[in-house]
């Protein structure tokens, strides 16, 4: 019995941050990067069916990414996984989270779980894709935003419960394998202490390649992607002045704001 | 036989061989069962984890006999209880020794080398001397006896904060009828010691070497005179003797047997935990060992043989209950309740012949013995429990040991999970961009010093709140302002400076403290400076305490004195006195844990601020509840916080005008009490720099001649 659980390292952003030079991502040295905070939830609940397990239940953490991506894998560890993979090629850079998909489900065929999990979306990017995407590559049942689940290993189905729009409750039973997107709040994450991030480090991080899992630079990156990021910027934004004083200054000011914005001044 | 030489006391007179044999019996009985009960209780200490002691064991007697001597811990707060306690052991140590010399006589150097020295003037200063002794004794046992009876002092109610009435354990009679019981045996002992002695004097007021000299035995003297009158005659006298010695000895006898399963214990005990006491249990946490697997205190096996003892030596006398500001604003904690737990817990698991297993060695829960989260996390590890205990019983490493433990499972706070996660991620208890540390330097019209770019004299470590907290970084500036005013040559971290870590080690997050002490090591490694400066005094102390251990050893003053000495050498004049009616709090972490109470009061006298103390002042300042990480974790709603508790302390001195402090987090703590006590009006909290700059305002710009 097996979960592999897709997690991604997001980043957030520093005070005073710059754009990279080609203006479509912000650069990396204004970064601060964490695990994705859905993932801590479908993290927790894959090592909570392990602790509830009479039988042995393994729980493996993967993730798309380079070296610096193993501090949250070794969260991960620290938290209770019994293995992580980390994939990468410097190929992968620049994909979608349809080309990072392909990968994940190329790593899935290779670990052959019983269920996976991933976080609803990632804090940084947002797209609420990749799971999704993964079983779409599998051909494996899913379904989005689990805010609760009932699942004995070996059992050949797994219960869940979606939330809804209205208030609204489904309870969903789903043929294993299947791809799950777990929402915040279905569990209460535990901390992982400094002490068992430290000793997570004698846990092993297998390091997989595009070639390990069948596939080539063609399927990664730009090219393996079917969108691209054309840039990145801040809106300009609007503002607003209130005009004070009497009807005169209120009257005097509005008409030179009028004639700013006409150009009328030249 | 020479004359004096008769001066001496009949032993065993009148006695059958057979009647001698049997008291000799009772005695070797009486002294196999100590024996064994001592066994026991070293069995139990020697379960605990090994520790190894620093220091020299000569120096550490030697303190531990002055201490006993001089009675000085036990005077504190308490001199009543200091001094009747002092009589009751004076007159204990005078009666047992007295006694001994019987024996060593007796049983010693008379069969064996036929030396004799109990008689004549001898004997009767002994005799003088145990009368007097006797008397003592008695004395302090019946005002101990009226503090329990008739004073009710709450610090002797037995009733636990951490517990509710139903409870098996809430208040714990057996702790009652024990303590009555021992006041009652031994003054029963010493009584019947008296009127033993009057008998003996009826029986043999014909012997003009006993009659004669009866005077140097005052009580019994006075006894037997009554006795006498009462019509008590030489044969009565005998019986009476003869009765009572067995009742007299054969108690004695018992009281010795039971020292080591009962309280009177505490006589070795106290002394043993008064000798391998640690001077800077608070002040330093002790670290993980990299071999233990399992972080803090989940069994009751984890603690050292040092702890365990620790937890003997308490004698419940609620001064730390006293001192507790949990405990004070209605917290589920009393130092002295978490010690006597686990004593239990102790006795239970670890007196009998094998160790039960695991399982049942766990102190965390509900369970009679065991203590719960809640009472673990109410701690502010402020050390008023640790500071004030008479016999050294350390309590908030035993504490943080234990929350080690629950942060390992994640037992804690929501709000300090978080916290800590930030603290990990960020360096800073705020959540802020490490880019932002120094932002408050921005508004000076100086540029200050980025240390690790070019040498300074001082190094200023800021810390979190006088970093990012808003109303701090005002007194931060004001700070700034006059050290640059002062021609001080100061720099500061920038943004490799970390969160100093004394909390989050206070918490029992160890793993990340050890992660900010090494950065904070690591980045000072890479300035030159003379000394430390801070304005915070959780940083003070686990920089000056605790990173020398993590080989961070430099020379680091509190403001206070920093601004103390600047003062003395005429670098900073006050131009413009105070006149202040002001009151000091002292900082747990700058008073207490360092002994820092002069130099911030020095400074206020200095302004021209007339010093009003409250009650609670310095080594019994009273916690404004933010220490050991509370400040991350929420207080109860509706009930009263120790930062309350203290500013209603404060509003009862008449015509306060400004309640001073000399720590960030005091500014935050003080100043939302103010408000929340209505206090606000009345008078103003205000941080001592603030005050400075007041008294020292700022130069006008100085005009150049072109």
């Amino acid at each position: 019995m097996k979960i592999l659980v897709a997690v991604k390292q997001v980043a957030a952003l520093d005070e005073d941050f710059e754009f990279r030079d080609d203006g479509r991502d912000v650069d990396p040295n204004f970064l601060i990067r964490d695990l994705n905070e859905w993932d801590d939830y479908s993290l927790e609940e894959a090592v909570k069916i392990k602790e509830a397990s009479a039988e042995a239940v393994e729980v493996v953490a993967v993730s798309v990414g380079p070296e610096e991506v193993d501090e949250a894998l070794r969260k991960c560890l620290a938290k209770g996984a019994d293995r992580a993979v980390r994939i990468w090629d410097d190929a992968i850079e620049g994909s979608d989270p349809i080309a990072i998909a392909r990968v994940l489900a190329a790593a899935v065929r290779r670990e052959a779980p019983d269920l996976l999990f991933a976080g609803v979306q990632s804090s940084d990017q947002s797209f609420a894709s990749t799971g999704i995407a993964t079983a779409a590559f599998l051909d494996w049942p899913h379904a989005a935003v689990v805010t609760q689940l009932t699942f004995a290993p070996g059992a050949a189905t797994a219960v869940f419960r979606r939330e809804l729009e209205g208030g609204l409750l489904q309870e969903v039973e789903i043929q294993c394998p299947a791809v799950l997107t777990i929402q915040l709040g279905i569990n209460t994450p535990r901390y992982a202490s400094l002490r068992s991030i430290k000793q997570a480090a004698a846990k092993p991080i297998d390091v997989v390649s595009l070639a390990d899992l069948g596939l080539g630079a063609a399927d990664v990156g730009e090219g393996g992607s079917a969108s691209r990021v054309r840039r990145m910027f801040v809106p300009d934004k609007g503002h607003a002045e209130l005009i004070e004083g009497s009807a005169a200054v209120q009257a005097a000011r509005l008409a030179a704001i009028i004639r700013e914005f006409k150009g009328a001044s030249a | 036989v020479s004359r004096t030489d008769a001066v001496t006391r009949i032993l065993f007179e009148s006695f059958s061989a057979a009647e001698v044999r049997l008291f000799y019996a009772f005695g070797y009985a009486a002294i196999a069962v100590f024996a064994y009960g001592v066994y026991v209780q070293i069995r139990k200490y020697r379960r605990g984890a090994p520790l190894k002691l620093d220091g020299s064991l000569r120096r550490r007697f030697g303190d531990m006999v002055a201490a006993v001597l001089n009675h000085r811990t036990l005077d504190r707060r308490d001199p009543a209880a200091g001094g009747a306690h002092r009589l009751i052991f004076y007159g204990f140590v005078l009666l047992f020794l007295g006694t001994s010399t019987i024996t060593l006589e007796y049983d010693i150097l008379e069969p064996l080398f036929g030396i004799r020295f109990w008689h004549g003037e001898f004997y009767l200063i002994f005799s003088l001397v145990l009368d007097v002794a006797g008397v003592a004794l008695i004395g302090g046992l019946f005002y101990m006896m009226v503090r329990r009876g008739w004073m009710k002092l709450p610090k002797l109610d037995y009733a636990r904060p951490d517990r509710v009435r139903g409870d098996p354990d809430f208040d714990r009679p057996q702790y009652r009828r024990e303590d009555w019981a021992f006041l009652w045996i031994l003054v029963v002992i010493g009584a019947t010691g008296y009127v033993l002695e009057a008998a003996r004097l009826v029986w043999l007021q014909a012997r003009p070497e006993v009659w004669g000299v009866r005077w140097w035995s005052p009580v019994g003297a006075m006894l037997a005179e009554a006795f006498r009158a009462l019509g008590l005659t030489e044969h009565g006298g005998a019986v009476f003797r003869h009765g009572l010695w067995w009742f007299h000895g054969l108690l004695a006898l018992v009281f010795i047997a039971l020292i080591p399963f009962t309280k009177v214990k505490h006589i070795f005990t106290a002394a043993g935990s008064l000798m391998v006491r640690d001077p800077l249990a608070a002040q330093r946490l002790p670290r993980i060992p990299d071999a233990q697997e399992q972080p803090g205190a989940a069994k009751i096996t984890d603690f050292n043989w040092k702890q365990l003892l620790n937890l003997d030596a308490c004698t419940k006398c609620g001064r730390c209950h006293e001192a507790c500001p949990a405990r004070a604003v209605g917290a589920p904690l009393s130092p002295r309740d978490v010690i006597l737990s686990l004593r239990e817990f102790a006795k239970k698991t670890l007196e009998s012949g094998t160790v039960p297993e695991a399982a049942e060695l766990d102190i965390h829960g509900k369970s009679p013995g065991q203590v719960a989260q809640e009472t673990l996390w109410s701690c502010r590890t402020c050390m008023a429990c640790v500071e004030i205990c008479p016999v050294a019983v350390e309590h908030v490493p035993i504490i943080v040991q234990m929350r080690r433990k629950l942060v390992e499972d994640g037992a804690m706070d929501p709000l300090l999970t978080k916290t800590l996660q930030t603290i990990h991620k960020t360096g800073n208890s705020f959540g802020e961009s490490k880019r932002k540390r120094a932002a408050w330097t921005k508004a000076l019209p100086f540029p200050v010093k980025d240390a690790r770019k070019e040498p300074v004299d001082v190094l200023w470590f800021v810390g979190d709140y006088a970093s990012f907290d808003p109303r701090n970084q005002k007194v931060t500036q004001t700070f700034a302002t006059l050290l640059h005013e002062a021609r001080i040559d100061f720099g500061i971290l920038y943004e490799a400076e970390s969160n100093a870590g004394n909390d989050v080690r206070r918490v029992g997050e160890e793993g990340l403290y050890e992660l900010l002490a090494n950065a904070n090591v690591a980045a000072m490694g890479e300035a030159s400076f003379k000394t430390i400066v801070t304005t915070d005094p959780h940083s003070y102390n686990t920089i000056r305490n605790e990173y020398p251990d993590f080989g961070g050893k430099y020379q680091i003053q509190h403001y206070t004195s920093f601004v103390k000495r600047l003062f003395d050498e005429g670098k900073l004049h006050v131009t413009k006195p105070l006149a202040y009616r002001a009151t000091f709090h002292d900082p747990c972490h700058l008073g207490r844990f360092n002994k820092g109470y002069e130099a911030p009061r020095d400074v206020l006298k200095l302004l021209g601020c007339e010093l009003v103390e409250m009650g609670r002042s310095r080594a019994n300042s009273f916690c404004c509840g933010a220490g050991g990480g509370r400040i991350w974790i929420p207080d109860p709603v509706g009930a009263e916080k120790p930062a309350q508790n203290r500013i209603k302390e404060a509003a009862a001195i008449p015509d306060l005008e400004v309640y001073v402090v000399s720590c960030p987090k005091d500014l935050t703590m003080f100043e939302d009490a103010l408000k929340t006590t209505g206090n606000e009006g009345k008078f103003v909290v205000k941080e001592l720099i603030e005050l400075i700059r007041e008294a020292i305002p700022a130069r006008l710009p100085e005009v150049t001649a072109v």
